[in-house]
C-alpha cells in the first residue's frame, strides 16, 4: 500500500521534501548519538536501551524511505526480539553490575577509535568523490504489495531455506542450551532451553 | 529520495564503524561485542534500503528483512554458545578463552 | 571332432566351476557325482576322437591374444601324441576322481577338492591339447597353481601349506626358462604355433637351436622334477595320496616330457640338446633310485621311483626314442598311479601311517590290496612281462643303439639303475606286506576308518592296463606289429632316429630281465625270512650313509645354504636397512621437519578472537585509506 507522506496530500511538495531532509537528520544525529552512548556505556542494560532508541531512530528513516515494511520490521524483530533476548541472557547471566564488570580502559580504546576514524575519513571521502555519479530516475515509492510479489516469486526459495535455517538455529540453541549435567556452582533458576524461544518468526 | 544516497551511505558508514570499533574495544564483555555487531547489521540494512529507494527496486528491502531474519537466528545461536561459555568459566571476557593458541 | 575337443575341455572346466561355486551347498553325493561323470564324459568323448580320427587335425576355436603381428589363438591340435596322452590322462583321471570319493569321504572340503581336481584335469588337457605354445603355457601354469593348491589342500597344519609353496616356487623356476624360451622364439620365428615352429628348426644355426633346447629343458627339469629341481616333489607327498597319484605320479610331472617330445623336431636337432636331456634323464633317475632305497616313508619312496622313472622317460627323450618314451609314459601312468593308490588304502587302513618300518604282515590282511600292488611293483621293477619291462627296456634299447661313449655310459647307469629300482620295489613290496604284522589292525567295528570297497575296487582296472600295456609296443621279434610304433611314427620326430637291431634287442631284453630278477632275489633275501629282522632294524637304526641317500643327497639342505640363506639376509637388510631406515626416515624426517616448521608460526597466534578482528578491521582500514588515497592524489 502506497502511503503518501502528510505533505503531498495537501499539495506542498517543497515543504515535504524539506521537512522530511530535516527529520532524517535529526533522526540520523540521534541514532549517532544513541550508538556512541551504547557502546561507551558500562552497564550493558544501560547500553541495550540506548542501542534500541538509535534502532527507533534508523526505523523511522527506512519509513522515510519509502520502506515501511523494513521499518515495522526493524521495530518489531531488531529492537523488539532481539535486544530483548540480549537482556535475557544478561539477566540470567547476572551480567548487570557495572561494579563487578569493568568496560575498557582508554588505552584498549585507542586502537580502535583510530581504526574507525580513519575508515570512516577515508570511506567519506571516497563517497564524496562519486557525488556526480550516481545517477538515480526519479523517485518512487514502492507499494508493498510488489515488495510482496517480488519477495515470494522471485525470492521464493531464499524464504524457504531461511526458514530452514530458522529451524536449525532452533535446535542448534536448544542443544547448546540443554544443562545436561547439573553444573557446578550455577545459582539461577535454570530454564530447559534458553535461545530457542522467541525467534522462530519469519519474515 | 529526500536526501542524497551520498549522505545515507555517509551515515551508514558512520553507524558501522562506530559498532567495529566498539567490537574492537569490548573484549572484556562478550554480550557487548555481539550488541556491536548488530548496530554493524544495523548500518548495513540501512545501506541496502537507501539502495532500494535511491533506485525504485524492492529487492533492497527484501535484502534486508533476509538480513534481519538470519540475523535473529544467529543471535540465538551466539547468546547459546554465550550461556554455554559461562557456564564453563563463569565469565564473558574474550580473552579468557584462549585455548586456541597455537 | 570340435565338438568331441570342445567337451574333452569343458567338461571339467565345468565341473570345475560348479564344485567351485555351489558344490558346498549341495549334498556330498552330487558333488562328487558331478566331479566323476564329468571326468567319465570327457573320456568318452575322447574314446569317440579316437574311433573318428583320421589324421592330425589344427582345430581354431576363438581368437584369444592378439596385438599387432601376435596371434594366439584358443587353438587345438590333434595329433597320435595327444590323443594317446587325452586318452590316457581321462582314464586315469576317471578312476583317481572315483577313488578319492572313498579316500575323502571324512574330509569337509570336499568341494574344493573335486573342484581343484576338476581343473587341474582341464589344464592338463589344455596344455595337452594346445596347438600354440601360449596355450600351452596356460595349460603349465594351470596345472602349477593346482598342484600348489592341492599339495596344500590341509593347509591348516603349517608344513603341508610350506610344501605347496616349495613346489610352486621350484616349478617357477622352470616356468621362468621356459617362458623366456617362448619369448625367444616369437622373436626369432615370429609365430608361436607349434604345428609352425616344428618345421623352422633349420632357419637358425645350431647354437641358438641350443639355447631354446637347454631353455625348454630347464622348464621341464621344474615341472617333471628332475635334477636340480627335484627337491618339490618328495616333500609334495604331503598332500592327499589320490593328489599325488594324479598330478605327481600320472600327469603333471609328465608335462615336461611333453613339453620335450612335443617340441622334439625343433630343438632335436642340436646333438647338445639331446646329450643335455640325457644326462639330465640319467643323472636323475640314477640319484632318485639311490634315495629311494633309503626312505622310510612309504609314499616318499613311491616319490622318488616317480623322480627315477621321469628320468628314464627325459633320458629317451634324449636318445631320440620318443615313441619309447610315450610308451613309458603310459605304462607308468597307469603302474604309478596304481601303487600310490594302493599306498593310499594301506595308510588308510592303518589309520594313517605312513612309515613302512611300522608295516608288515599285510599280504594276509589286506589281499584285495596286496595282489594289485604286486602288480604294480612288478610293473615298476620291469619284471618280464610286465607293461613296464617293455617299456623301460624299449628306452634302454634305444640308449644303448645311439652308440657313443656318452650313450654307452648312460646305458650302464641306466641298467645300474634298473638294478636299484627293483631292489626298493621289492624292498617296499616286503617290508609293507610280507613278514609279520608289527602292530595289530585296526578293527572294521572298532569305530576307526573302515577301507571303503570303492577305493579298492579303482585298482583292479589300473593292475589290468600296468600288466597288459606292454600289448601295445611289442618288439618285432615276438610277432606282433608295434602297434604305438605305428601309431605314433607320423608325428614329427617319432620316426626314431635309429633302429633297433634285431638280435641286439634279444640280448638287451635278456640283460634287463636279468637285472629285474637279480634285484627281486636281492631284495627277497635281504627282507624275508630269517635275516629281517635284523635287516629292519640296521635300517631303522640308521646310519651316516643312509642318511645320506634318506635326505636326497642333502639337497635340500645345499640348495638352503647356497641360495636361501643370502637371500633371505638381503631382505632382511633391503627391509629393515633400506626400506625401513633410509626411505621411511627420510619421510618421517620430512613430516618431522616439516611439522617443526609449521610449529614456528603457529606459536605466534595467540588464539583470542580480538586478535583476528584487529586483524580484519586493520585490513579494511588499509584498503579504504588507499582507495581514499587514489581519490585525493
Amino acid at each position: 500500500m502506497w502511503v503518501p507522506s502528510v505533505w503531498e496530500a495537501q499539495g506542498l511538495p517543497e515543504q515535504k521534501a524539506n521537512m522530511e531532509q530535516a527529520i532524517f537528520y535529526i533522526l540520523s544525529a540521534v541514532a549517532v548519538i544513541g550508538t556512541i552512548l551504547a557502546i561507551s556505556e558500562k552497564h550493558p542494560v544501560h547500553a541495550i536501551l540506548y542501542l534500541v532508541t538509535s534502532l527507533f531512530a534508523v526505523a523511522v528513516i527506512f519509513y522515510l524511505l519509502m520502506a515501511p515494511l523494513v521499518a515495522v520490521f526493524e521495530v518489531i524483530l531488531y529492537a523488539g526480539a532481539i535486544m530483548v533476548l540480549f537482556l535475557f541472557v544478561i539477566m540470567m547471566l547476572d551480567l548487570g553490575h557495572p561494579e563487578k564488570g569493568f568496560s575498557p580502559h582508554w588505552r584498549e580504546w585507542l586502537p580502535a577509535l583510530l581504526l574507525s576514524l580513519v575508515s570512516i575519513a577515508s570511506l567519506a571521502v571516497v563517497i564524496v568523490s562519486r557525488h556526480g555519479q550516481i545517477i538515480a530516475p526519479a523517485a518512487q515509492s514502492i507499494p508493498i504489495r510488489e515488495v510482496a510479489r517480488r519477495l515470494f516469486q522471485r525470492h521464493g526459495v531464499a524464504v524457504e531455506l531461511i526458514s530452514l535455517q530458522l529451524l536449525f538455529a532452533l535446535v542448534g540453541a536448544l542443544y547448546l542450551g540443554k544443562q545436561s549435567s547439573p553444573a557446578p556452582g550455577l545459582q539461577s533458576p535454570s530454564h530447559p532451553g534458553v535461545g530457542g524461544g522467541g525467534e522462530d518468526k519469519s519474515p | 529520495m529526500i536526501v542524497p544516497l551520498e549522505h545515507i551511505l555517509i551515515l551508514a558508514a558512520l553507524l558501522f564503524f562506530l559498532g567495529l570499533g566498539g567490537l574492537l574495544a569490548w573484549r572484556a564483555n562478550l554480550i557487548m561485542m555481539l550488541v556491536c555487531i548488530e548496530v554493524m547489521l544495523n548500518a548495513v540494512m540501512l545501506v541496502f534500503v537507501g539502495g532500494s529507494a535511491q533506485w525504485g527496486n524492492a529487492d533492497g528491502q527484501i535484502f534486508a528483512i533476509f538480513i534481519m531474519a538470519l540475523t535473529s537466528s544467529e543471535v540465538s545461536l551466539a547468546l547459546a554458545m554465550v550461556v554455554y561459555l559461562h557456564r564453563r568459566k563463569r565469565t564473558v571476557n574474550t580473552d579468557l578463552f584462549s585455548e586456541m593458541k597455537g | 571332432m570340435e565338438l568331441y575337443l570342445a567337451f574333452i575341455l569343458l567338461f571339467p572346466l565345468g565341473g570345475g566351476f560348479f564344485n567351485a561355486i555351489v558344490g558346498r551347498k549341495l549334498p556330498r553325493g552330487m558333488s562328487e557325482a558331478v566331479a566323476c561323470g564329468v571326468i567319465w564324459g570327457s573320456f568318452i568323448c575322447s574314446v569317440l576322437a579316437y574311433f573318428n580320427f583320421t589324421g592330425p587335425i589344427k582345430i581354431e576355436y576363438a581368437s584369444w591374444l592378439t596385438a599387432f603381428d601376435f596371434r594366439a589363438p584358443i587353438a587345438l591340435y590333434l595329433d597320435q601324441l595327444s590323443l594317446a596322452l587325452t586318452l590316457m590322462i581321462t582314464f586315469v583321471c576317471g578312476l583317481i576322481h572315483l577313488y578319492s570319493i572313498g579316500y575323502m569321504k571324512d574330509d569337509p572340503s570336499y568341494a574344493r577338492y573335486f573342484a581343484l581336481l576338476n581343473i587341474f584335469v582341464f589344464a592338463m588337457l589344455v596344455l595337452v591339447l594346445a596347438e600354440n605354445l601360449p596355450l600351452l603355457y596356460l595349460g603349465w601354469e594351470g596345472v602349477g597353481f593346482c598342484s600348489y593348491a592341492l599339495i596344500g589342500f590341509w593347509y591348516q597344519e603349517e608344513k603341508n601349506a610350506t610344501a605347496g609353496r616349495k613346489a610352486f616356487i621350484v616349478t617357477r623356476i622352470g616356468d621362468t626358462a621356459f617362458g623366456i624360451a617362448m619369448v625367444w622364439m616369437y622373436q626369432l620365428f615370429g609365430t608361436l604355433s607349434i604345428t609352425q615352429l616344428n618345421g623352422m628348426g633349420n632357419l637358425v644355426p645350431a647354437g641358438i637351436v641350443t639355447g631354446l633346447g637347454i631353455l625348454l629343458l630347464i622348464g621341464a627339469t621344474g615341472k617333471s622334477a628332475q635334477l636340480p629341481l627335484s627337491v618339490w616333489l618328495p616333500d609334495a607327498m604331503a598332500g592327499p595320496t589320490p593328489v599325488s597319484a594324479q598330478i605327481h605320479a600320472a600327469t603333471m610331472v609328465t608335462a615336461g616330457v611333453y613339453l620335450l617330445a612335443r617340441m622334439f623336431p625343433l630343438i632335436g636337432a642340436s646333438e647338445t640338446v639331446g646329450a643335455a636331456i640325457a644326462v639330465i634323464g640319467g643323472g636323475t633317475a640314477f640319484y632318485a633310485a639311490t634315495c629311494a632305497c633309503a626312505q622310510r616313508d612309504l609314499k616318499r619312496i613311491l616319490a622318488y621311483s616317480t623322480i627315477s622313472q621321469i628320468g628314464y622317460m627325459v633320458l629317451g627323450v634324449g636318445a631320440g626314442a620318443l615313441t619309447a618314451a610315450t610308451f613309458h609314459l603310459l605304462t607308468h601312468a597307469f603302474f604309478k598311479a596304481l601303487l600310490f593308490l594302493g599306498a593310499g588304502c594301506v595308510i588308510t587302513a592303518l589309520h594313517h601311517q605312513q612309515d613302512i618300518y611300522r608295516m608288515g604282515g599285510l599280504k594276509s590282511r589286506l589281499p584285495a590290496i596286496y595282489w594289485p600292488f604286486l602288480a604294480g611293483a612288478l610293473c615298476l621293477a620291469g619284471f618280464p612281462g610286465s607293461g613296464g619291462f617293455f617299456s623301460k627296456d624299449a628306452i634302454l634299447g634305444a640308449v644303448f643303439e645311439r652308440g657313443g661313449v656318452l650313450y654307452g655310459s648312460l646305458f650302464a647307469l641306466g641298467l645300474f639303475t634298473a638294478l636299484l629300482t627293483a631292489f626298493y620295489t621289492f624292498r617296499m613290496l616286503f617290508v609293507v606286506f610280507h613278514g609279520e604284522s608289527h602292530n595289530p589292525l585296526p578293527s572294521r567295528e572298532g569305530g576307526h576308518s573302515p577301507l571303503p570297497p570303492i577305493m579298492t575296487v579303482t585298482l583292479i582296472p589300473l593292475a589290468l592296463f600296468g600288466l597288459l600295456g606292454g600289448i601295445l609296443d611289442l618288439p618285432e621279434y615276438l610277432g606282433t606289429s608295434a602297434f604305438l610304433s605305428g601309431f605314433l611314427g607320423p608325428v614329427p620326430g617319432f620316426a626314431g632316429l635309429v633302429q633297433a637291431v634285431p638280435g641286439d634287442e634279444i640280448a638287451l631284453q635278456i640283460i634287463a630281465a636279468t637285472t629285474s630278477i637279480v634285484g627281486l632275489g636281492l631284495a627277497w633275501s635281504r627282507y624275508t625270512g630269517d635275516r629281517r629282522a635284523t635287516s629292519l632294524a640296521m635300517e631303522e637304526a640308521g646310519s651316516p650313509r643312509s642318511d645320506f641317500f634318506l635326505n636326497g643327497w642333502y639337497l635340500d639342505s645345499l640348495y638352503r645354504l647356497l641360495l636361501i640363506r643370502p637371500f633371505v639376509r638381503l631382505s632382511g637388510f633391503l627391509w629393515k636397512g633400506i626400506d625401513g631406515a633410509v626411505i621411511d626416515g627420510t619421510l618421517d624426517g620430512l613430516a618431522r621437519f616439516t611439522a617443526r616448521v609449521g610449529g614456528v608460526p603457529a606459536a605466534w597466534s595467540s588464539g583470542r578472537v580480538v586478535t583476528s578482528l584487529f586483524g580484519l578491521a586493520g585490513g579494511v582500514c588499509v584498503v579504504l585509506a588507499y582507495l581514499a588515497w587514489l581519490v585525493l592524489s
